[in-house]
């Protein structure tokens, strides 16, 4: 346990001063979920909405720092690593990659809470919004469950990009189709319904649905609590589905030799 | 596991690594490649083995199936009474590798930085490292430059702190794959100094290396690989006698002198073969033959009386026996 706890702080510490002090990462963290948000919250006090809305635009641009934060630092890792020729040094060693990216990812996500924090900031300040009717408990477990979902769905896209160098384009892809299947800026209700039932498994969708409600003072009783399961139970899946991707990917990257890319 | 003391290093047996590329992009083909065919040779505790061959001979891919970053296609390898598919975990633990070139360290980190990461990799307690990290720098000559952001290095730098960070856990074995490459005279003596002294600490060593010299000095014994196949292995000695035990007489005359120097040789029923260069007056003459002692006690006359004015012999190199072998082969 202590080497772990070891590992961890050398591990965050490294990722700190490897990405989250960069010019890069300002921008991904703090400058675009600020465009995200403005331009939401413009656009609803022209529309003449009330708070509700704000709800969306706040958390919105806050889990856009958070989710783009997690896509372009954990995809970017795994290429910087690749290309160093150090992704052989750590899968070479005794510790697994699977447990040097759930660390990677976990300071990914919590350097990405900063942007929500501002985005809630910006709203506080600039937009006047208050926080009067907000389920104080409800908001918290919810945010603790985003978290949580972050860090299950990094994990397991993490695989793809340890897989091959081509899989990892995915996970690219996947950055702004999220933002939409997850409610980020807008209400799940105006998708298609095929595609609200896709959204469905994403385990950030329902985090996301029940933080908004707890902000918008929905007590902590059944419709918001079954939310939250249903979060909870799919970031279970998805760090299981890791897990045993994991080991798929760890025999396959030996088959293939894609662990370097010179 | 509890690892039997007399088992070798390193045992490989039918050893095959094939690839498979796909090409095209409407109509997919896949292609094997086969980097690396029925290769055996063990290696004992202890020993500096060199694996030799031209750039894509297979060397790179037998030390990466070695150091458990590729599954072999077939065959087996056994990590001191080890399975590499089994017990890929605990030989982990004891095995150290670098590749060669500048890759496989943080640039933005300092050595120091880099060092400590990779030390938590192996779980070294912080007492281990704290004391392990100051040593290795000496060792490698990088005392002084722990500071310096990894960027800053030069790359004969770069690859001594690589060899600092294979060396972190203290492991029995180490694959050392080009280690000199890119590094200057001086920094590749110091480097092959280095190498003898963890030998001399009882290191077993692996050693990749595309310069002749280097692997005739440093190793016990030397494979030949070539195409994927091992075509030659042996002490250094040995391979040299494989060829040929023919050695070379340089000798330098004046002109005037040619007819007398012809006629000793001419008088002789020794096997040789000479060829003779004229430039300036000077006449210089090649002698190849096994019997280059019986030679030179012939010429010693000349030799005394100043008619030959320089006489040198030279053995077959470990180049000139790589050289024929990997030739041989492509014929």
């Amino acid at each position: 346990m202590g080497s772990f706890i070891r590992l961890a702080i050398r591990q965050m510490d490294v990722q700190f001063r490897m990405r989250v002090l960069s010019l890069w990462s300002l921008g991904l963290y703090y400058i675009q979920p600020a465009i995200f948000s403005a331009v939401g919250m413009l656009l609803s006090r022209a529309a003449g909405n009330s708070s509700p809305d704000l709800v969306y635009t706040v958390v919105g641009a806050g889990m856009m720092g958070m989710w783009s934060g997690l896509v372009f630092t954990s995809t970017y890792d795994i290429r910087t690593d690749r290309r160093e020729g150090t992704l052989e040094i750590i899968v070479g060693s005794p510790t697994s990659l699977r447990r040097v990216e759930g660390l990677r990812t976990l300071l990914n996500i919590l350097a990405g809470l900063s942007s929500l924090v501002v985005a809630v900031l910006a709203a506080v300040l600039i937009f006047d919004y208050s926080f009067a009717n907000v389920n104080i408990a409800g908001t918290i477990l919810a945010l603790l469950l985003i978290l949580l979902g972050l860090w299950c769905m990094g994990v397991f896209l993490a695989n793809f990009l340890a897989w091959s160098r081509v899989s990892g384009t995915v996970v690219d892809l996947m950055e702004m189709p999220m933002a939409i299947l997850c409610g980020f800026m807008f209400p799940i209700s105006v998708l298609p319904g095929w595609l609200q039932k896709v959204s469905g498994i994403f385990p950030i969708r329902w985090a996301l649905e029940g933080m908004r409600d707890a902000m918008n003072g929905t007590p902590l009783a059944q419709p918001l609590i079954i939310k939250l399961l249903i979060s909870l139970g799919l970031s279970i899946a998805f760090l299981l589905l890791a897990r045993w991707f994991d080991g798929k990917v760890h025999d396959h990257i030996r088959v293939t030799g894609e662990l370097h890319s010179i | 596991m509890p690892v039997q003391d007399h088992v070798p290093a390193i045992i490989t047996t039918s050893l095959s690594k094939t690839y498979k590329t796909k090409q095209g992009f409407w109509k997919r083909t896949t292609k094997n490649i086969e980097a690396v065919r029925d290769v055996s040779f063990r290696v004992e505790k202890g020993e500096l083995f060199g694996l030799l061959g031209p750039n894509g001979a297979g060397k790179t891919t037998t030390v990466k199936m070695l150091s458990t970053l590729l599954i072999p296609s077939s065959g087996s390898i056994s990590i001191f009474g080890l399975d590499i598919m089994k017990d890929t975990r605990e030989i982990r633990k004891r095995i150290g590798f670098t590749f060669g070139g500048a890759r496989g360290l943080y640039g933005r980190l300092t050595g120091i930085e880099n060092l400590r990461y990779f030390a938590e990799l192996y779980a070294l307690p912080p007492e281990v490292t704290r004391k392990q990290i100051p040593e290795l720098l000496e060792l490698v000559g990088l005392t002084g430059r722990g500071d310096d952001k990894v960027e800053t290095y030069s790359s004969g730098m770069q690859q001594r702190l690589h060899l600092a960070r294979a060396l972190l856990h203290d492991p029995e074995l180490i694959y050392l794959d080009e280690p000199t490459v890119g590094i200057d005279p001086v920094g590749a003596r110091e480097l092959r100094a280095t190498i003898k002294e963890l030998k001399s600490r009882g290191k077993t060593i692996l050693l990749t290396t595309h310069y002749m010299a280097e692997a005739d000095e440093l190793c016990d014994r030397i494979a030949i690989i070539n195409r994927g196949s091992l075509v030659a292995l042996d002490t250094p000695y040995a391979l040299k006698q494989l060829i040929s035990h023919e050695s070379v007489i340089e000798l330098r005359f004046s002109a005037a002198h040619s007819d007398e120097v012809n006629q000793v040789i001419d008088s002789t029923s020794i096997s040789l073969k000479k060829t003779t260069i004229e430039s300036n007056g000077q006449k210089s003459m090649e002698i190849r033959t096994v019997e280059s002692g019986e030679i030179i006690e012939l010429l010693s006359p000349l030799l005394t009386s100043r008619v030959i004015q320089s006489l040198e012999v030279h053995n077959q190199t470990l180049e000139d026996v790589y050289v024929a072998i990997i030739q041989s082969g492509e014929k």
